[in-house]
């Protein structure tokens, strides 16, 4: 009933012509018998899997804020020495590069000084790629006193200091910044650090929590990787590990080849930085697939903004990656390096996805998001058959904080990640209430948690109606979040993709975009600009609308099966206006197909 | 009249095969049969089982069941047209779920299912608190309404799920009451009688399920009861629950998705009785058939539960919220399937040839190449003596597909690839194994290995090598073995109720109120049932966390300590736990309490385990039935292994691998160095040889 082994089925590649490339002839060089390997490669693949399943399983079940136990907002991994990707656990996609990037970074700032016992640590932004409250742990692994490879674990530590709410425009007003350190040295932990953080961040106890979780993470990662390498030997291991690597290039390979070759551009842009209102952001990109090569071109992606929407060249490159991975070998596990030696990345320093100090960080999340989708529609025309339509592309969170009633004490926290709809494809609809491309394994929060835990009564959490884009396949639906405050508290939501909304493919419609609306004392607010809502007190008895995207569509709506369409209204997933003003389906009383009828209906308005 | 009826009849009715086991308290024998499964009609099959093990329902005073018609059901979709019933405002929470998406680079991933489409999911206005106030009362008409509705759809089966119930059930009381009253032939579940544990969705995934498969399920359960009353039946009918503990057919009825894993449950229970006879506190139980293995642990005498499960694999999964014996399972099988992918990645599982098409060497279709196939064309298996002989084996159909698909991909000969299947097979299972123990912060290298059902003692010394562990029992009759364990369970009755409170606050007045209610409902149900058990024990448990952590450790309050109401005992307690866990603990961290467990068993008299005739450390010349040759990794050859038929093996006899011990539905490799003796009730005890690794 439950495996926690994620031994999943591949998605078959088409051929293994030219799978031997010179690399991989490098690597499969002979352990204790060379036609063995695939055995051995397959039973370090098992176990490095197990290793960073467990890392997951322990962080989040001894952390202390729900963003890491229930939303899962961090990753676990095992890199090599030099700091390559080996295997990330179930996380977050768009951190795919940061830490592999970041233990680079350690290794360079150290040289050879790391030793048995040392734990690294930074939350460096224009490192890790992302914001200060990314918390990254490294412990190089030693065995017979040699390097063979770093436990790591980011987690998202939901405060580090600096201002509460709004948008910042510099790193400074962010929070607490930490270089890269040594947490614990030999096995001694620096309290001079720890003392550091314990008094710049606003729940210190919650924060230590967090840091023994992720502690627990590395440490066990190191433990098991350890057990590895004793049970199957030090050479075997390390040489499974660049074999897995290679079959993973190999399959990356095979589907890159099989993509027609071709320049394809799309551009796309978000709402505004939440400091320039209404000014788009445009977000612009370039694919060019040649043979067994792919280059993702983001120079057109928008300078880095004032707002606080910038992330770090870590990032850039993750957006490449994940986009990448998605097309050619999106069920290849463990996650490692070699899906992306086929794939070159051109980012300029200074983009909204590369930017350089002082960048504003914060909600580094949202704009990747979009760029990531962005290349799914430039992909579209070269293959229409594997892409999908665009999706809300927000984690639609609405932040609060104040002071407990129930204690008198500061809280914080956020209704969110919200899921909303997903795009269509050529052959199936869009899923419904799912969350973003920048998190993956990632939980919503029970609401009867939530409302233990914080003055909140939660009066609706429903799809929303029509909001997928209608198609011959429909965009799923976004969600409705109507949340009243029972005591005073302070309201922020950083929302974008209200206006720019999840594009159709193929003659598809786009789905409703993000919104958000307040209710103070009775009095609806709807009429903002953009889905920023900033600095907002709410008093007992108001409330706050999350309002969700639905996914584009996919092909024209006119031609989805009209059997289809009664059924979404029969559930009620469209109305049956639109039933019969989008998808020109005439439904009798019933709710069935008027077949004649609706083919009279379809055939008029083609004219 | 008073006849005396000498005979416990347990019936394990499984995928493939339904297992008799029958106590005879007169004789003291067990007799066992064994008999396909009839998927059909389900109840002839154990009717077949019961001729088979030469018993009589008439001669009984206990049935014992377990069954896969709950899971079934759930995973093939087949139950009930159920409704709904839900807080207003949120009957899309089944639906929107967890919102995480596993396979976060599967552009066609997909979410789970709902059992209810949206159309049959209705909204009761009403609304409690966190702190179990009523915010907005309930309101009946509309229940009224909702009720004319479901009976004009034509529903057969309603669930009932309102937010924060386990704190305040009044309402889903009422509703419940209502729609009996409306829909009295309607199956009708609340949710706070299955759990009471908070997260709502998980909760309604839970009476969903229950209502969903309730009608099915409960009518099964009529019609097994009445047809062994036909047969002769005067006594009492129980069913096993997924904790391993048993319950009433009649609240099996009603309470259908405790039910769900029973068979696993079983295995585990068998186990933990075999422990108990043998003077063992730990061990863990392996369980490996056709399509997965399972791995459960015994820790300090005690079976470990989990308050959860996912149904269905991870991505998709509906979860039940209810305790359950704490079982890993991983996709590895006899029939799970081996391939080299185009990169030349040699994998085995998940995918899995069943018993259709089944593997290569059953002749009945299959062309690829399974573990089943690996360990016939390593001599493990005979092609003539597979179920005793009634099947015939191919083992040139095993050789030439595991050639086309594993050997010539990867350059290696028919055996090489065979023995690599079953390493990565062993590799695979291991983890199961791992995840129940070493995950959990136990040694595993200290547990003994119990491996049974049909492939178990196949793998079993193979995997305790993997791991490091030092011994392997193989008990009688693995092939039977969830069967047996039913005969060793015990009435049990679980309660769990969220009640959070910071433990330096905690009124123990209050806490033992909770207890006391929990117990009651547990010693009210003991005396309903009509068994009378020897003895009724109560274990206390609670949640515990470190206040701000989410995920609570279960931490066992003994009966003292809860009513000493010894804080700083309890405190040490949970950090012991905690250490033991995730190998760290903070001793000066506040911690909190967020449910009260209690358990209420009615111990039943177990039957003693039967012996079996004594023998010298020599085993007779007529137990041994040949020899073949058996390729071996650690020898890195083939060698002529001697082969043992396991019925005429004596208690005292000793031998050292490599052997093979043969028996009617399983074979036990015993692998060069290890040491097997049989012990005085037949079991095999396998110690390992370190030296080989």
């Amino acid at each position: 009933m439950k495996s926690t082994l994620p031994s999943k089925p591949k998605r078959s590649t088409n051929s293994t012509r030219n799978s031997k490339t010179s690399r991989m002839m490098k690597s499969s060089r002979p352990n204790k018998s060379g036609r063995a390997d695939a055995v051995l490669t397959e039973i370090v693949r098992n176990g490095v899997l197990a290793v960073t399943e467990e890392m997951k399983i322990n962080l989040m079940r001894t952390a202390y804020n729900m963003i890491i136990y229930e939303a899962l907002d961090f990753t676990v991994g095992l890199y090599t020495a030099s700091g390559e990707t080996v295997s990330i656990g179930l996380g977050l996609p768009s951190f795919i590069r940061g830490m592999s990037n970041t233990i680079k970074a350690k290794i360079a700032h150290f040289g050879n000084n790391v030793g048995p016992g040392d734990i690294l640590v930074t939350n460096d932004a224009y490192i890790t790629g992302s914001h200060l409250h990314h918390f990254t742990f490294s412990i190089p692994i030693f065995f017979e006193g040699k390097l063979c490879a770093w436990s790591c674990c980011m987690a998202h530590w939901p405060d580090v200091g600096g201002v509460l709410g709004g948008v910042t425009t510099d790193i400074f007003s962010e929070g607490l910044q930490i270089p890269i350190l040594k947490y614990q040295t030999a096995g001694v932990v620096n309290q001079d650090l720890v003392d550091i953080i314990f008094n710049n961040v606003r729940i210190p106890e919650r924060a230590m929590g967090d840091l023994r979780a992720q502690i627990i993470a590395v440490t066990t990662g190191e433990k098991r990787f350890l057990e590895l390498l004793q049970r199957y030997g030090r050479q075997n291991v390390l040489t499974s590990i660049e074999r897995i690597m290679d079959n993973s290039e190999a399959k990356a390979r095979a589907q890159t080849r099989a993509i027609p070759d071709g320049i394809y551009e799309a551009e796309s842009f978000m709402d505004d930085d939440g400091v320039d209102i209404g000014k788009r952001i445009p977000i612009k990109v370039r694919v060019i697939k040649k043979g067994e090569h792919m280059t993702i071109d983001l120079s057109g992606v928008s300078p880095q903004v004032r707002g606080f929407y910038n992330s770090g060249p870590s990032t850039g490159i993750s957006c490449a990656q994940v986009a990448y991975k998605c097309l050619t070998s999106a069920l290849d596990y463990p996650i490692n390096e070699g899906s992306f030696r086929t794939l070159k990345t051109i980012v300029p320093e200074g983009t909204v996805v590369s930017a350089v100090k002082p960048a504003a960080m914060r909600w580094w999340m949202t704009y990747p998001m979009t760029v990531i989708d962005t290349v799914f529609k430039a992909m579209h025309q070269a293959m229409p058959d594997q892409v999908i339509a665009g999706h809300h592309a927000d984690l639609g969170l609405g932040m609060v904080n104040g002071i407990s009633p129930k204690d008198g004490r500061f809280f914080m926290g956020s209704v969110g990640p919200s899921g909303g709809g997903w795009g269509a494809k050529s052959t199936e609809d869009g899923m419904s209430a799912t969350v973003c491309m920048n998190d993956g394994d990632t939980h919503n929060n029970p609401i009867e948690q939530m409302e233990a835990k914080f003055p909140l009564l939660f009066l609706k959490h429903e799809l929303r109606q029509d909001s997928g884009g209608a198609g011959r396949f429909r965009g799923g639906l976004g969600t409705e979040q109507v949340v009243m405050a029972r005591s005073s508290l302070n309201f922020n939501a950083q929302v974008d993709r209200m206006h720019c909304q999840p594009w159709g493919l193929d003659g598809g419609q786009s789905g409703e975009g993000n919104q958000v609306t307040i209710k103070l004392a009775g009095v609806v607010q709807d009429k903002f600009p953009n889905a920023k809502v900033l600095m907002k007190r709410l008093n007992a008895g108001d409330t706050f609308t999350l309002l969700t995207g639905g996914g584009g569509g996919f092909g024209p709506p006119q031609e989805r099966d009209p059997a289809r369409v009664a059924h979404d209204v029969r559930q009620g997933y469209i109305s049956q206006k639109a039933a019969k003003d989008t998808y020109k389906v005439v439904l009798n009383s019933a709710g069935e197909v008027e077949m004649n009828a609706t083919q009279d209906l379809r055939s008029r308005s083609d004219q | 009249m008073k006849q005396t009826l000498n005979t416990r009849i347990a019936a394990d009715i499984g995928g493939t095969f339904t297992d008799v086991a029958a106590f005879d308290e007169k004789t003291s024998r067990l007799l066992l049969g064994k008999t396909l499964s009839t998927p059909d009609k389900l109840v002839r099959g154990i009717t077949q089982g019961v001729q088979k093990a030469e018993t009589h329902f008439g001669d009984s005073s206990l049935f014992l069941h377990g069954s896969t018609v709950a899971i079934n059901t759930m995973l093939e979709r087949t139950g009930a047209k159920t409704a709904l019933l839900i807080t207003q405002g949120f009957k899309d929470i089944y639906e929107i779920g967890r919102i995480n998406r596993p396979d976060a680079y599967n552009l066609f991933f997909h979410k789970h299912v709902p059992l209810i489409e949206r159309a049959l999911r209705f909204e009761v206005p009403e609304r409690i608190t966190a702190e179990g106030d009523i915010y907005l009362p309930l309101d009946e008409v509309a229940v009224h309404a909702l009720c004319d509705q479901m009976i004009a759809q034509k529903v057969e089966s309603v669930a009932i799920l309102l937010l924060h119930c386990y704190r305040n059930p009044y309402h889903e009381e009422r509703v419940k009451a209502i729609v009996r009253e409306r829909m009295p032939h309607c199956f009708v579940s609340a949710s706070h009688e299955l759990s009471q544990e908070y997260r709502e969705f998980e909760r309604c995934s839970t009476v969903v399920a229950n209502a969903y498969i309730g009608p099915k399920v409960s009518d099964y359960v009529a019609e097994i009861s009445e047809h062994i009353r036909e047969d002769g039946f005067k006594g009492s009918f129980l069913i096993v629950q997924s904790t391993g503990g048993l319950y009433e057919s009649a609240q099996a009825q009603q309470e259908c998705i405790r039910m769900l894993e029973s068979g696993p449950a079983a295995g585990v229970v068998g186990a933990q009785a075999l422990c108990r006879e043998l003077g063992l506190q730990n061990a863990v139980a392996f369980d490996m058939g056709g399509t997965t293995a399972k791995a459960g642990v015994i820790y300090q005498g005690e079976v470990l539960t989990t308050s959860a499960a996912l149904v269905g694999g991870y991505n998709q999964a509906l979860p039940v919220q209810i305790p359950m014996v704490d079982v890993f399972e991983v996709g590895t099988g006899g029939g799970s399937i081996a391939r080299v992918d185009p990169s030349g990645a040699l994998q085995v599982g998940p995918q899995s040839a069943g018993a259709q098409p089944g593997p290569a060497c059953y002749g009945l279709g299959g062309e690829l190449p399974t573990v089943t196939d690996a360990n016939l064309v390593l001599g493990r298996i005979a092609s003539d003596r597979f179920l005793g002989g009634e099947m015939r084996l191919d083992l040139r159909a095993a050789e030439a597909a595991i050639l086309k698909h594993v050997g010539r991909p990867l350059g290696l000969s028919a055996k090489e690839a065979a023995n690599g299947i079953l390493r990565i097979a062993t590799t695979t299972m291991s983890y199961a194994v791992k995840g129940v123990s070493t995950e959990r912060g136990l040694d595993a290298a200290s547990f003994p290995l119990i491996a049974y059902g049909g492939a178990g003692p196949l793998h079993a010394c193979a995997i305790a090598r993997e791991i490091g562990m030092a011994q392997v029992i193989i008990p009688k009759a693995p092939g039977h073995f969830c069967a047996f364990g039913m005969l060793h369970s015990d009435l049990r009755y679980d309660f769990v109720r969220t009640w959070f409170n910071k433990l330096a606050d905690v009124s123990f007045k209050e806490l033992k109120g909770v207890y006391q209610e929990l117990v009651n409902q547990g010693k009210k149900a003991l005396t309903h049932s009509r068994i009378k058990a020897a003895k009724v024990n109560v274990a206390y448990a609670a949640d515990m966390r470190y206040v701000g952590q989410e995920h609570p450790v279960t931490v066992e309050l003994s009966e003292s300590v809860m009513k000493k109401g010894d804080r700083e005992a309890i405190k040490a307690l949970f950090d012991a736990v905690h250490l033991r866990r995730y190998g760290t603990c903070a001793p000066k961290e506040a911690a909190e309490i967020v449910s009260l467990r209690a358990t209420v068993s009615g111990m039943m008299k177990k039957p003693p385990l039967e012996t079996i005739p004594k023998g010298s450390r020599q085993v007779l010349k007529s137990a041994q039935t040949g020899s073949r040759s058996v390729y071996f990794a650690e020898l890195n050859k083939s060698v002529m292994t001697p082969t043992f038929q396991r019925d005429a093996l004596r208690s005292g006899n000793r031998l050292v691998g490599p052997a093979l011990i043969e028996e009617y539905a399983s074979i036990t490799v015993v692998l060069p160095g290890d040491r097997l003796r049989v012990d005085e009730y037949g079991n095999l005890v396998i110690d390992i040889e370190r030296n080989f690794s």
